[in-house]
């Protein structure tokens, strides 16, 4: 499961590529919702797009292209009004714990402590209580809360309750991690530190991740594969493979003129369409 | 030193009131409206008198069940509205009619189906608690992160251990608000149900007392309930303070720490 990247010549050698069929593919996609005023509002117009197992892929484009949308569907939280979404070739009909949510507004269980959250998901589905509760501590010790198991979400910084999060959705093993914008509501430095501990704890076993965003740093700096949108109603505008060796770190990363490449290419892409939407 | 204070404002409180009943009495020198000492004296005759006790006993009984069974009822039965459209759009005209009439009001109606005896009573207070128990489940459940539930079903959970593992404990700093009024609601009803269908209980002694121009007694009475009341009330605040400990205020004090 986990894989230890091998470091040659300061570069890692890409991850093989997988031969076999995408973990998700998305296949001709719409989706419409019915406004307020009873308009009929295009979401998603038309959206295919292939997951490879392993990889993590960002879903990047501004407020409002239905990113999150696509998202949902995937986790089987919203239904698409046209075109199937499928996972290893079943078609996703609704949730299931082989795809894990973490959203931006982390939905922790209040009335459950830092442990209670993390061996929830666990628990229900038959692990034993001693063992769900090993599980749970290691998971909270990787994600840094050592300490904390048993503080309530109410006691935490909004980047601590994102950690229990993660913890809590890593616990049930799901075989792809749905993210949907999840350091959004954080300031900048811990938005950083979350993503050097994400990139870190990615790395050691390459879950699928597919990743909604608006930075377009932060797509860059974590994603194999970045899936630019286009504003409303959402299509793929392009899809960007990005070639940085992994493991990757910031401080290195942020000298290296291909990662400026990268961002000031998205940037400007972004900027031609009037589609421009800085990273905070 | 300035918790000293804040400890012993309610029993300042308690005493002025006290007072103010003792210098009003004095001052009318009406006979139906005796003075505090004198009704306060009239308290240990009641609590020692063996029928007087059973009578309150069934009182508390009938409280009792018609709580438990409202509070059982209910709390399903919002949260089932506040979870689907259906149930809520079905429900809500028919708890419109019934939410402003008086629940002592459909007394009469009842005694001619039910009788006079406990099943009217306990069905009174039942109705009376009811309501508002429902309502605040109800809201509770709207309020449900939807993200929250999200997460539950990504786990595997299916609708129904949704609402009982997810809606429910969410909801419940709402529904025990709600369940606090009920109680209140179930001291009332009880009291005014014996008023109008009188046989034992309470409101028996106390109108029976009334009858025989035995004022003292009707205040001390009026005493023994407002204290049944405060006790119940302050015991129900300490279970839902312990209940929704994770809910209070004084845990909102973020870390600062990423």
């Amino acid at each position: 499961m986990s894989v230890t990247p091998v470091r040659s010549n300061n570069r890692v050698e890409p991850a093989p590529v997988a031969q076999s069929k995408p973990i998700i593919a998305i296949d001709h996609v719409s989706q419409r919702f019915q406004t307020k005023a009873r308009r009929d509002h295009l979401a998603l117009s038309n959206i295919s797009l292939a997951v490879e197992e392993g990889a993590f892929v960002s879903i990047l484009g501004p407020s409002g292209c239905g990113k999150s949308t696509l998202l949902y569907i995937v986790g089987g939280f919203v239904s698409p009004t046209e075109g199937t979404a499928t996972m290893k070739g079943q078609p996703i009909k609704g949730p299931g714990p082989e795809r894990g949510p973490v959203f931006q507004e982390f939905a922790l269980f209040p009335w459950k402590t830092v442990l209670g959250n993390v061996m929830y998901g666990p628990r229900q589905q038959g692990v034993k209580m001693v063992e769900a509760e090993a599980k749970a501590r290691a998971l909270i010790e990787m994600v840094g809360l050592k300490g904390y198991e048993n503080f309530y979400p109410k006691e935490l910084s909004g980047g601590m309750k994102q950690r229990v999060a993660l913890a809590r959705t890593l616990a049930y093993h799901p075989e792809v991690l749905l993210m949907d914008e999840p350091f959004g509501a954080l300031d900048a430095h811990t938005r950083t530190r979350l993503q050097n501990d994400l990139l870190n704890i990615w790395e050691r076993d390459r879950k699928t991740v597919l990743f909604v965003t608006h930075s377009v740093e932060e797509a860059v700096f974590l994603s194999d594969k970045v899936v630019m949108m286009t504003r409303s109603p959402g299509r793929i505008r392009q899809v960007i493979d990005i070639d940085l060796p992994r493991p990757r770190r910031r401080d290195e990363l942020l000298l290296d003129p291909r990662y400026q490449k990268y961002i000031v290419d998205i940037e400007r892409m972004f900027d031609d369409s009037g589609d421009v939407e800085l990273p905070s | 030193m300035k918790s000293v204070v804040t400890r012993l404002a309610p029993v300042l409180a308690c005493l002025g009131l006290l007072v103010a009943w003792q210098l009003g009495s004095l001052a009318l020198g009406n006979d139906s409206f005796p003075t505090a000492w004198e009704s306060l004296r009239a308290i240990p005759a009641i609590l020692t008198d063996k029928e007087s006790l059973l009578n309150i006993a069934d009182s508390l009984r009938r409280m009792a069940i018609g709580l438990v069974l409202a509070v059982a009822v209910s709390i399903p039965l919002g949260l089932l509205m506040g979870r689907s459209r259906a149930v809520a759009a079905f429900f809500n005209p028919l708890l419109m009619v019934i939410y402003p009439v008086p629940k002592a009001a459909l007394m009469p109606i009842i005694m001619l189906w039910l009788g006079v005896g406990d099943l009217s009573k306990t069905l009174v207070i039942f109705l009376g608690v009811s309501l508002p128990v429902i309502y605040h489940s109800f809201e509770g459940a709207k309020a449900v992160e939807e993200k929250m539930l999200w997460s539950g079903a990504a786990m595997g959970m299916s609708a129904a251990e949704r609402l009982v593992r997810i809606v429910l404990p969410a909801a419940l700093p709402e529904i025990l608000t709600g369940c606090r009024t009920g109680l209140v609601l179930a001291l009332i009803t009880m009291v005014t149900s014996e008023m109008i269908a009188r046989q034992s209980g309470a409101g028996n002694i106390l109108f029976n007392a009334l009858d025989m121009g035995q004022y003292d007694t009707v205040f001390a009475m009026i005493i023994i309930v407002g204290a049944m009341g405060i006790c119940f009330d302050a015991a129900f605040e300490v279970a839902r303070a312990r209940l929704v400990r994770w809910s209070e205020p004084q845990f909102d004090i973020p870390l600062s720490f990423s």
